[in-house]
């Protein structure tokens, strides 16, 4: 599967994992205000929408965007964290249509804001609802590395400490990778 | 002494009239009952069969249940025009009867005018529509009313030009008269002189009657039930009873037009003309259970561009034949 | 009163303020289509703005059936979830099944025997031959023919009838398990499948010719709400809507799960791009559904139907997550599981296919004529229970 997209593309961290235990060969970390530009490139490639999943998470809503190519498996997870007491995240309904929906159902689930997004108001719950159902209590929160493996990270940020253990393996693993792959 | 005068035209009117009036009733439930019956049996079941044998007192149930059910009337509805809707409906339907000639005797009046009374008069049925849409304050209702003018206005017209190709081989508006002017064998009919004329005409009919694949007023699975969405019990009874009433006299001009009326192989009489007007009923129906609808501007178009075209030059070459011979 | 102020008055008012850019114009008709409606199938609302019968806007208005389907996962352990994917879509209930324990068997990394995979195959195409059935009757009932529905309820029947023989119920299935199926096929299941294929086989030419090929529901649907493929893509739509976009991709084939990749079957696809596209691709999709059947009957390997140490209803799924995509009657349906390694899922993400389908009816009813929209509107197969889940 063609990786064009993601070649110059500013992610805090992005691992490969495999598609028999996830479901999903990538997935990327990005900060909130790249998802668009991400989004976009991800069009460009022939990829379609697949939905918009968000997870509370101990560290802050971590919004899942999963995406899927005609061509095969290829779904490729972006993800990227926003913290509980404002979560804002860069509307992508001006690059996939379908997002519109998805983005306002999170909205009604999360409260998450998305910015630049045309019509956010409720989708599937009532207007005076007054509270986001899917939003866990405090305590029954639980970290995202707690969550969820990585799997193979092969770019990382130093500012990235969301699974501090794995970073550091490949960040010391990097350059002996690097040098079989030039090999 | 003077002999009092007896108003006989009169007398035969008012008991034409109750005749009718019994008649209409009487149909309306066997065509309920038949409608249903031919339903089922298209549709692989065997149709209403719990109300009496093989279901044949199901009409009256359902009369009953109509009858017994609440009128509502919409807030905001314009209540004149409302309820005046379902009687502009039926009234005229009574009076559409009374020239038809079922037999030579069974007839309610001699109308020398006999084609114009009715094609005149069953344009009324159209204001009703368009006044059951505007009064029930209801979007669909709208719709559906401007849906049946435009649909009702534009199908009157190859309807007349498929009955003046008739009219002008008769030389008279009378249905007496046409009916006599055809043998008592198929092949002495209008239908094999004026076939064109026939199928122009049926088209026509069953668009008149919005009656499936035309029935685009009252398209339920778009509009809803179209322009009678707000009427209940018996108000919408007197529509459905006048839709069928207007299906038996479109089916009866047939009849009288284009099948030589009361008049048949072997013998001559009503039987003839109520198994002609049924059959045709029986056609239309079937229609009803076998096709899809058609889209609005499909049926302009089908009118404007095919029947009316046709209509019209079936009308001048019968004219142009009548000059010659 | 002037434009300006007509437009302020009903600016984001109950009925347009679904609407993006507010405000109707002053000679249109703002019209509900729904919540009940004959054509709606269910509790879907169409907020339309009319100039006559054309349509200038339309916003579909959904959650009258939410359920928070995903809520309920929280709160319950994942065997006890079961039962909610027979009711999320209540016309392809197997395909849930499927990608619920799919997702749970991917997490728990479960095997599943595969005599289970055989039966899960046989079962859901059945399931989907009886969803594609009901769209068809359905669809023409829009159409306004009444009849073919009943022929299509006679045959659903039939398989209504063999598929309770396992299931156990008639419409909200809930016969997978993680690990495997409840119950093993019977003999009389087999037999009664074997002797239905030649049977619908049968049927299928007479619907060709009495319904498909009847001018005025050609004349009523081709041509009519024409999806491009790069809309699909925008919004996300995938089964056969996709597929009557031109685009052969089918999750069967492209992700391949269980054993689908043994089995010889095409991809129908119509290059019409309209709704009568998408209805030529689902009746031939009943027949590719029987190809698979039929191959998996004779291929069917004897052994358990579940696996031994399946999951109990305390299992706790091991921590992480997982992905599970299969491919539904109307499309991809996914289900996206994130587990804390308690008996609960931490977060259950339901991704249903008609949910992205009816997101581009807006975009394509644009400018149609009112039936139209209908016409639309059944060709995307809706099933709101599983738009609003």
């Amino acid at each position: 599967m063609s990786e064009q997209w993601m070649k110059g593309l500013k992610t805090l961290c992005s691992a490969r994992s495999s598609f028999e235990k996830t479901g999903q060969i990538w997935s990327v970390f990005l900060s909130p205000e790249r998802i668009l530009e991400a989004a976009r490139r991800l069009y460009d490639e022939e990829y379609f929408i697949e939905d918009i999943s968000v997870v509370d998470t101990a560290d802050g809503f971590l919004v899942v965007y999963h995406f899927d190519h005609f061509d095969g498996s290829a779904r490729v997870a972006l993800r990227c964290l926003v913290p509980h007491d404002n979560p804002r995240v860069p509307s992508i309904a001006s690059v996939f249509t379908g997002a519109d929906w998805h983005e306002r159902e999170s909205h009604d689930f999360f409260g998450i804001e998305f910015t630049g997004h045309p019509n956010l108001i409720p989708l599937l719950l009532p207007d005076d609802l007054g509270f986001h159902p899917l939003i866990k209590e405090e305590k029954a929160r639980v970290p995202l590395k707690d969550l969820m493996e990585p799997g193979e990270i092969v770019e990382c940020d130093p500012g990235f400490t969301l699974f501090p253990e794995e970073a550091k393996e490949a960040e010391s693993e990097k350059p002996a990778k690097e040098a079989t792959q030039g090999s | 002494m003077s002999i009092p005068i007896i108003p006989v035209e009169l007398i035969r009117i008012i008991v034409a009239l109750g005749a009718v009036g019994a008649f209409v009733g009487l149909n309306g439930l066997v065509l309920v009952y038949v409608e249903r019956k031919v339903a089922g049996h298209c549709q692989r079941r065997p149709g209403p069969f719990e109300v009496g044998p093989h279901g044949l007192l199901t009409p009256l149930a359902d009369a009953l249940k109509l009858v017994g059910k609440q009128l509502f009337m919409p807030t905001g509805a314009d209540p004149w025009l409302f309820w005046l809707a379902p009687i502009v409906s039926f009234l005229p339907v009574l009076l559409l009867f009374l020239p038809i000639p079922f037999s030579p005797v069974l007839t309610g009046m001699e109308v020398h005018l006999g084609i114009l009374f009715i094609l005149a008069f069953s344009g009324i049925n159209v204001l009703a529509l368009c006044l059951a849409g505007w009064g029930s304050n209801n979007k669909w209702a709208l719709l559906g009313a401007g849906r049946a003018v435009a649909q009702s206005v534009a199908y009157e017209i190859p309807l007349l030009l498929s009955l003046l190709a008739v009219i002008f081989m008769v030389g008279s508006l009378n249905l007496s008269e046409i009916v006599r002017s055809q043998g008592s064998w198929p092949w002495q009919w209008h239908i094999c002189t004026q076939p064109l004329a026939f199928l122009i005409y049926f088209t026509c009919a069953v668009a008149e009657v919005n009656r499936n694949p035309f029935d685009l007023p009252e398209a339920e699975s778009e509009l809803t039930a179209g322009f009678h969405t707000e009427y209940s019990g018996m108000a919408f009874g007197l529509f459905f009873l006048a839709e069928y009433m207007n299906m038996i006299i479109v089916c009866s001009i047939a009849t009288v037009v284009f099948l030589g009326g009361w008049q048949g192989p072997f013998f001559s009489g009503a039987l003839w003309f109520f198994a002609k007007m049924y059959a045709l009923l029986f056609i239309i129906i079937w229609f009803r259970w076998t096709y899809p609808r058609v889209r609005f501007n499909q049926l302009l178009n089908i009118n404007w561009k095919w029947l009316l075209p046709l209509g019209l030059a079936n009308l001048l070459v019968t004219a142009f034949l009548m000059k010659i011979f | 009163m002037t434009r300006q102020a007509a437009a302020e008055q009903v600016a984001g008012d109950f009925y347009t303020r679904h609407f993006v850019e507010p405000g109707p114009r002053e000679d249109t008709l703002i019209l509900n289509m729904g919540p009940q409606h004959p054509s709606t199938h269910g509790v879907l609302r169409i907020v339309l703005e009319l100039d006559g019968e054309y349509i200038l806007r339309a916003e579909p208005v959904i959650g009258y059936l939410h359920r928070m389907h995903e809520k309920m996962a929280e709160v319950k352990t994942c065997l006890q979830y079961m039962p909610n994917m027979g009711r999320v879509d209540y016309l392809h209930p197997l395909a849930w099944n499927w990608a619920f324990v799919g997702a749970v068997e991917r997490l728990g990394e479960i095997e599943v025997p595969e005599r289970a995979e055989y039966i899960r195959v046989i079962t859901v195409e059945l399931n989907r031959i009886t969803s594609h059935l009901v769209w068809w009757g359905a669809y023409i009932l829009d159409l306004g023919a009444f009849t073919p529905i009943m022929y299509a309820f006679d045959d659903r029947e039939y398989l209504l009838d063999l598929l309770q023989i396992p299931t156990g119920s008639r419409l909200t299935y809930s016969f997978f398990r993680p690990g495997g199926v409840s119950t093993d096929l019977t003999e009389d299941f087999l037999k009664g499948v074997l002797e239905f294929i030649p049977y619908f086989r049968s049927r299928l030419p007479m619907y060709k010719d009495l319904v498909t090929d009847n001018i005025i529901l050609r004349k009523r649907i081709e041509e009519v709400g024409v999806i491009p493929l790069e809309v699909c893509r925008r919004y996300g739509a995938t089964g056969p809507v996709l597929r009557g976009s031109g685009q052969p991709y089918d999750v069967r084939r492209a992700e391949p799960y269980s054993v689908y990749d043994r089995f010889d079957f095409e991809i129908p696809t119509d290059e019409k791009l309209d709704a009568m596209g998408r209805y030529r691709v689902r009746v031939a999709e009943m027949e590719q559904s029987m190809r698979i059947i039929e191959q998996a009957i004779e291929g069917l390997p004897e052994g358990p139907h579940i696996v031994k140490g399946a999951p109990k209803p305390k299992w706790k799924a091991p921590k992480g997550e997982a992905y599970f995509a299969v491919e539904g009657a109307r499309g991809k349906i996914g289900v996206h599981l994130v587990s804390s390694g308690k008996a609960n899922p931490y977060r259950l993400k339901l991704r249903s296919p008609t949910f992205s389908n009816m997101s581009l009816f807006a975009e394509i009813a644009r400018g149609t004529l009112l039936p139209d929209a209908v016409a639309i509107l059944g060709s995307l197969d809706l099933v709101i229970p599983e738009i609003d889940r």
